[in-house]
């Protein structure tokens, strides 16, 4: 192996796939609570509450998470009002789950609507508040439904942490770009080719359990 | 200091955006025509288990849907001119629309395969006992019924390239979220530039969603309807 791999490789696993998955974590955790919460709201038959809730849903489905991510990062420090600054990485995390909360909350409303009358009815039947019925009865159920989906978004999130990249976040493809840009220095052949190959490796090792874990699951509720 | 917004900003900017916006409308019209053909002949592949095809399909459709489309716009941007032995250069709007319809392609193909294994056999083997050849019997039953199956899945598909042609701004090409990103970088005007932006992209994509339903309810079996 030539001898340029080895810093390379430690530089893009140690710093680059670290940041990656250290965004993930935080977005999906983020986007699993937000998601959930403002899913289960999105059951209650309040035309006003409803309707602020399928805006929210629509706007974040809607924009891509790039521009989100611009939003958050370079447009709201300057915003009349809601001025506040926050840091490359907090933007990026901040993005991608104000994206990922829209789609747990799609997929909630979903999972949360599946579950029969007679469980609502029940669970009241013995006793249960709104609040107390959908901790103890409801979510349990609707929460094996919402499994498979939950997997997949964890994919798409890792994937789209690449998106970070382009505000300064230094997570797998940046320290890839990096070290193609910096080996430019040291050697006329450039190394481009091996470099990005080895970061759509790097994610696909990591995404295609993934997505196989979620299409198994998917198949075992059925 | 907060500034107050500056709304005279945005109305003397507008022909950039328009500038930008038609690039993506263009970049995204290609990607979106272009997956839509490859979805159909590589599901039908797919479903009709059409050997090597089929399988080199299946490869194909696993990388782009388990790697990032970032990724894979820098692959084709950055990596193809350097391919050992053979290198691949391309202008920037090629690398544009290739990349966008590369994605589109893989995510379709899923759903026209999805779609066409979901037409029952029976009405295959109906086609094929009145005599239609294993082409026509696809033209004339499995396609039309297996289309019409796919459409929900793949109208989130096209929407998510309409959505994915903000990335080309990673390798600078001039679409939309590339000029406001210009605009900004000369002007510092952040707030004003971003948020015309997040709205011409909700007006742009929630457009493109409801015309795409209006087809789907239009194409819409009358006896499913």
């Amino acid at each position: 192996m030539p001898d340029w791999v080895d810093p390379v490789a430690h530089y893009m696993l140690h710093e680059g796939l670290k940041n990656t998955l250290r965004i993930a974590v935080f977005a999906v955790i983020g986007s699993t609570i937000v998601g959930v919460v403002l899913g289960t709201l999105m059951t209650i038959r309040f035309l006003p509450l409803q309707a602020l809730l399928r805006l929210y849903v629509e706007v974040w489905r809607g924009l891509p998470i790039l521009v989100t991510i611009f939003l958050v990062y370079y447009a709201l420090p300057t915003a009349p009002y809601l001025h506040h600054r926050f840091g490359a990485f907090t933007g990026a995390a901040i993005g991608l789950t104000l994206w990922g909360s829209a789609q747990v909350a799609e997929a909630t409303r979903g999972a949360v609507q599946s579950i029969p009358r007679e469980q609502h009815e029940a669970a009241a039947a013995l006793g249960f508040g709104w609040v107390g019925r959908h901790r103890s009865v409801i979510l349990p159920q609707a929460l094996r439904r919402l499994l498979p989906p939950l997997v997949s978004l964890l994919a798409n999130v890792i994937q789209n942490t690449t998106i970070a990249s382009l505000i300064g976040v230094s997570e797998l493809l940046s320290t890839g770009q990096r070290s193609v840009e910096r080996l430019q220095f040291t050697s006329p052949e450039s190394h481009a080719f091996v470099i990005y190959g080895a970061v759509m490796l790097g994610f696909f090792c990591v995404s295609f359990p993934l997505t196989r874990l979620a299409i198994v699951l998917e198949r075992r509720m059925v | 200091m907060v500034a107050s917004f500056d709304w005279q900003f945005i109305w003397d900017h507008l022909p950039d955006f328009w500038q930008g916006l038609k690039a993506t409308l263009k970049v995204a019209g290609i990607g979106i025509a272009g997956s839509l053909a490859i979805g159909i002949v590589l599901g039908a592949a797919r479903a009709h288990r059409i050997p090597v095809i089929s399988w080199l399909a299946a490869i194909y459709v696993e990388v782009i849907r388990n790697t990032p489309i970032l990724v894979q716009i820098f692959f084709v941007s950055g990596a193809l001119p350097h391919f050992p032995g053979h290198p691949i250069r391309l202008d920037p709007f090629t690398i544009a629309w290739l990349s966008v319809m590369i994605w589109g392609g893989a995510y379709n193909t899923e759903n026209f395969r999805a779609a066409f294994e979901a037409v029952p056999y029976r009405y295959r083997e109906a086609g094929l006992a009145l005599g239609f050849s294993r082409l026509a019997t696809f033209f004339n039953i499995t396609f039309p019924i297996g289309a019409r199956i796919a459409l929900p899945s793949s109208i989130n598909t096209y929407v998510s390239v309409l959505k994915n042609t903000s990335l080309l701004t990673a390798i600078g090409f001039a679409e939309l979220t590339n000029t406001a990103y210009s605009l900004e970088s000369e002007s510092f005007k952040p707030t004003e530039i971003y948020f015309a932006l997040g709205a011409t992209y909700l007006v742009v994509v929630w457009s493109l969603s409801a015309l795409l339903r209006i087809v789907e309810w239009r194409l819409t079996l009358p006896e499913t309807r």
